[in-house]
């Protein structure tokens, strides 16, 4: 018995020697931080607790639940991806802790769908990805200044910026509601002040703008907010806020039986979250909304059949809603992106290859991408529709009709773009 | 009860740069990036400490002046050009000042008066920072240091260049507190905390001591804002919330909050808890929203067990048990 | 005109849930002299306690009293753990003044970790009990409804009946006394013990009725992180020390006040300044009068 393990024990460090002397013997190939011979490791910071994280903390396992069905399905090129995901409260001292953990701890290949723009901007001063090489795909906001390749190299862009929503919304109002007063409720920052620019170069005029602070939104303030607007006899009030403020205005609004033409935009307008949180949904009815992603509900759109059901199944009992469709969007895009960087993705081919090809990634979106050498751009557009009676956001008349603009002073055009079909099986070709 | 010395040596200061500066050699950057935020606690904590520890006054107002120096800082540096290092100092009289006209409404006020008030203006100063477009608003200002000089050689990275002027800062501040708090200064705030009505008896004017040690407080703490601000880049009012007073307050307790020696101890253990809670978390398994919130449970849990059963602090513990036993030692020999 | 009557009705209603915080926070004061800064946490919690009533029955006058009878429980117990140990260990050394308030700090984020690692997951909803639609005055919708009205009748039910309490019986003086002389007060043959946690207890059954308030009057959502329960948490203290910190009457008045300054500043000057606004009036009212509405002189510095 003894004698056996003894045995068994020298042919184990013989095979250990071998091995290790093969392993030293084949030229070390020049493998990625992040990327081994099985996984590719990704990293994801964003609030998962906190006022904050308010839907949003339903991105990482919606992006999971992708990943996991690509991984099922053969991975990248044999490569399970692994998703680490860190809470940073949305508070900027955690997001650069934590990023740091993900680059330096984790040994991350790329980060994905940090959220926010005062964490995102910390953390690209502080942890300074551009000079470390390391991507950053897909952030989750829509300042604009993201985009900007020179001074954020390794940063890409996916949703529409907050300007070109107020320019298309402006281009709307122009088309519709001319001669009506227009209302505004806005957040009273860069946020905010990306929406006024917006509406300035549409040419909207507004007859009431009513700013509120970034965190004041409760029901005691809406109730102000609409005693403004009814002073002003707005017939329409745009909402340019967060989540809550679209949420405390609406829920608001119905109890003193105020409705003018609502119109949300996409940052606050996520119809299942709304209801979900007490919006009745015949307050909803009718609401102009905005949303560069087909409509969570329809269930005709291969995407959205394809993302609801993967989700489904990965997250029992959670609610398919814009967040959601978002995050396995840029999960989606991530895999084209990872797949296209060739068989041994490195950082720069990553990004070399969402220069290249990244206008062309498949994705639910009905508005091109925007990425090319030079820029960083990613959705460019949105399409307009209107609430149904059971508070969904649906295309007017049943067809999409999408608007595409750019962040600067460019006009407002309809989209011809046809959005190529969805790749087979859901998986990167 | 030994002498004190009228002025704390400088020797151990700069041997304790020394050392850092080794350990700064040989440890990897997330480890170096965790120096720097260690500093930045050592100052901020030793903020709370003069405060609360020496002078008696409870603040959890202590994040929004960390907020007041940061962004003089950040806004010195950006919209007057003044130079970086300059506009550290600008942030510790900045601070000191808004410190000071506070102290002048604290002095009026006892412990849970006080106490409500700075938590008031805790959650509602850095909101201001939305009200007037030269902060920022949410996004906030970048405040960038540069890069380490060239003649540090290639490999010297942005992260060990944080921690040198970190170190170095709360070093110097250190050492410049200590020697206050063995003045004649530190002997009034004492005096004052023990019994104030004693201390008037005794000449000492306590609403003017109190103002002086208020103000000293938030220049530390201003200083230490613009050394977080450093370490994360930029300037915005979602970095100082409430939690960063919270957390100072547990820190401060958890380096016994009447005893300056203990501070790093604070310092660490508030760098560590995340981590710390991490590999609890993994080791036990624990749902997400557990792993989330561990941290947070850590910190507070760790602040009512130190004030119920090591009220001053593990330092001044270990020094009382040890006169204790000292104590125990001489009487047995007689 | 309907917007400065609008004005006034949203302070009103908001600054009567401000009243019962303040009740709580005046309770516990006068029993123990402690502010608990804790009270809005435990509001939370006793809130999350009449959401598990609502789930198994449905009823939110049933989850209501579960959610007083749970938060009275939760803060007894919080007194005869927590706070005798901190007489015991903390009350002399340098540290005395200062450690209640840094162990109810605790207290709270203690309370918040763990609620969220119990219900944090995503949002609940507590359905109010009426509805929430506007009164119709002349053809015009006022921000007050059967709901904010039932709001206003409970801060002044739960008023009366503690007034009756303190009146009828012993209590309020027995109250004083343990705070002020607990061994006199022993030796007249009061329970200083068993009073000081009936002070807490009493508090947190109104910090309960806060909370559930405050939780149907701001659409029904609730959340560990909600915004509604830092606005408890800070306007609570304000208001009560506007009443003076040791009066009833005067913790009604300061969260009415308050209530209605917020208001006021809101929808005429600025929404930004929702969370200042509320640190100048305490200001404002600390140095013009220190000593709150309805209140001793020596109060503030004692």
């Amino acid at each position: 018995m003894k004698a056996m393990n003894r045995r068994k024990l020298i042919t184990a460090s013989a095979v250990l020697a071998i091995v290790g002397l093969a392993a030293t013997a084949i030229p070390a190939q020049a493998a990625e931080v992040g990327v081994s011979s099985t996984q590719i490791k990704l990293g994801m910071t964003l609030p998962m607790t906190g006022t904050a994280s308010l839907g949003y903390n339903k991105i990482p396992g919606a992006a999971k639940a992708y990943f996991d069905y690509l991984n099922a399905n053969g991975g990248i090129y044999g490569r399970k991806i692994t998703l680490v995901v860190k809470d940073d409260r949305y508070v900027p001292t955690e997001a650069v802790s934590k990023t740091n953990e993900l680059i330096l701890k984790d040994k991350v290949m790329a980060l994905m769908a940090p959220l926010g723009t005062a964490n995102v901007k910390a953390v690209a001063s502080s942890v300074n990805p551009a000079r470390r090489g390391v991507p950053v795909l897909f952030v989750n906001t829509g300042f604009s200044g993201f985009a900007d390749a020179k001074k954020y190299p390794t940063t890409y862009a996916v949703l529409p910026s907050y300007v070109m929503e107020a320019k298309i919304m402006g281009q709307y109002i122009n088309e519709n509601f001319a001669g009506k007063k227009i209302g505004l409720l806005y957040q009273d920052d860069d946020f905010g002040s990306d929406a006024l620019a917006g509406f300035k170069t549409a040419g909207t005029k507004f007859a009431v703008t009513v700013p509120y602070a970034s965190g004041s939104q409760a029901a005691a303030t809406a109730a102000g907010w609409i005693t403004k607007f009814k002073a002003a006899e707005a017939d329409v009030v745009i909402l340019f806020g967060v989540t809550s403020a679209s949420l405390y205005m609406l829920a608001t609004a119905a109890q003193l039986k105020y409705a003018p033409q609502w119109m949300i935009g996409s940052v606050g307008g996520d119809a299942t979250t709304l209801k979900l949180a007490g919006v009745p949904a015949g307050v909803l009815y009718n609401a102009i909304g905005f949303s560069p992603v087909p409509a969570t509900t329809d269930m005709k759109d291969e995407y959205v059949k394809f993302f609801s059901d993967i989700y489904a199944k990965a997250v029992p009992g959670s609610a398919f809603d814009l967040n959601v469709l978002l995050g396995m969007n840029s999960a989606f895009m991530t895999a084209q992106a990872l797949k296209a960087a060739g068989q041994n993705p490195t950082r720069k081919s990553l990004m070399a290859a969402i220069d290249s090809k990244g206008a062309t990634f498949a994705n639910s979106a009905l508005v091109p991408l925007g990425y090319s050498a030079t820029s960083h751009v990613g959705l460019t557009g949105y399409w307009v529709g209107k609430f149904s009676p059971t508070g969904d956001l649906a295309p007017i008349g049943g067809t999409y009709v999408a608007y595409t603009t750019d962040s600067g002073s460019g006009a407002v055009v309809k989209s011809t773009y046809k959005r190529p079909a969805m790749p087979a099986k859901g998986l990167p070709n | 009860m030994h002498k004190r010395h009228n002025s704390s040596h400088i020797i151990p200061f700069i041997l304790g740069g020394v050392v850092l500066y080794f350990i700064s050699g040989m440890v990897d950057e997330l480890r170096v990036y965790q120096g720097a935020s260690i500093a930045v606690y050592v100052v901020a904590i030793s903020s709370i400490i003069l405060l609360t520890g020496y002078s008696g006054q409870v603040s959890l107002g202590n994040g929004a002046l960390m907020a007041v120096g940061a962004y003089a800082a950040a806004v010195s540096h950006i919209s007057w050009h003044i130079p970086i290092i300059l506009s550290f100092f600008v942030a510790v009289l900045v601070a000191a000042l808004a410190g000071a006209l506070l102290g002048a409404a604290a002095a009026r006020l006892s412990g849970p008066y006080l106490a409500g008030t700075t938590l008031a203006l805790a959650i509602g100063l850095p909101s201001l920072a939305n009200q007037f477009s030269i902060l920022g608003g949410e996004q906030g200002l970048l405040f960038d240091v540069g890069f380490p000089p060239l003649s540090l050689g290639e490999n010297f990275t942005q992260y060990k260049w944080f921690f040198w002027i970190a170190a170095l800062a709360a070093l110097i501040m250190m050492w410049l507190l200590q020697n206050i708090l063995q003045s004649r200064y530190g002997r009034t705030w004492r005096a004052g905390r023990g019994n104030e009505v004693a201390a008037q008896l005794a000449g000492i004017n306590t609403g003017r001591s109190k103002i002086l040690a208020f103000t000293l407080s938030a220049g530390l703490a201003g200083l230490a804002g613009a050394m977080l601000s450093m370490t994360i880049g930029t300037v915005s009012p979602s970095a100082f919330p409430l939690a960063l007073s919270f957390s100072l307050m547990t820190g401060a307790v958890l380096s016994g909050i009447t005893t300056l020696g203990g501070v790093i101890i604070g310092a660490v253990v508030l760098v560590a808890i995340p981590e710390i809670a991490d590999v609890v978390a993994h080791r036990l398994g624990s749902s997400e929203s557990v792993t989330t919130n561990l941290p947070g449970l850590i910190v507070s849990g760790l602040l009512i067990l130190t004030v119920l059963f090591v009220p001053n602090g593990p330092v001044e513990q270990h020094r009382a048990r040890k006169a204790r036993h000292e104590a125990e030692h001489n009487s047995s020999k007689k | 005109m309907i917007q400065l009557l609008n004005t006034i009705l949203i302070g009103v209603t908001a600054g009567g849930i401000y009243s019962l915080m303040a009740i709580s926070i005046v309770l516990v004061w006068r029993s123990t002299r402690v502010i608990n800064f804790a009270q809005a946490g435990m509001a939370l919690l006793s809130t999350y306690f009449g959401y598990e009533a609502m789930v198994q029955l449905n009823s939110f006058w049933i989850a209501l009293p579960v959610a007083m009878i749970g938060g009275a429980i939760f803060a007894a117990l919080v007194e005869i753990i927590l706070m005798r140990l901190l007489v015991k260990h903390s009350s002399t050394g340098p540290i005395a003044s200062v450690a209640p308030i840094i162990a109810t700090l605790g207290l709270l984020g203690v309370i918040r970790a763990v609620v969220s690692m119990i219900w944090g997951g995503q949002d609940v909803r507590i359905t109010g009990p009426l509805s929430n639609d506007g009164f119709s005055v002349g053809g015009e919708t006022l921000v007050f409804s059967p709901l904010k009205l039932l709001i206003l009748v409970s801060v002044v039910v739960l008023m009366l009946l503690l007034s009756i309490l303190f009146q009828k019986t012993n209590i309020g003086l027995a109250l004083r006394a343990s705070a002020y002389a607990p061994e006199i007060a022993r030796l007249s043959g009061v329970k200083v013990d068993l009073v000081r946690t009936l002070g807490w207890a009493l508090a947190g059954a109104a910090g309960a009725v806060a909370g559930m308030l405050q939780t149907v009057n701001g659409n029904g959502n609730l959340s560990p992180d909600s915004i509604e329960f830092s606005l408890l948490l800070v306007s609570g203290f304000i208001a009560a020390v506007i009443g003076g910190l040791e009066s009833l009457v005067g913790a009604v008045i300061g969260g009415l006040l308050l209530g209605i300054l917020i208001s006021f500043v809101l929808m005429y000057v600025s929404s930004a300044l929702f969370f200042i606004a509320p640190f100048v009036i305490l200001l404002a009212v600390l140095f013009i009068r220190p000593q709150g509405i309805i209140g001793a002189k020596a109060g503030r510095r004692a």
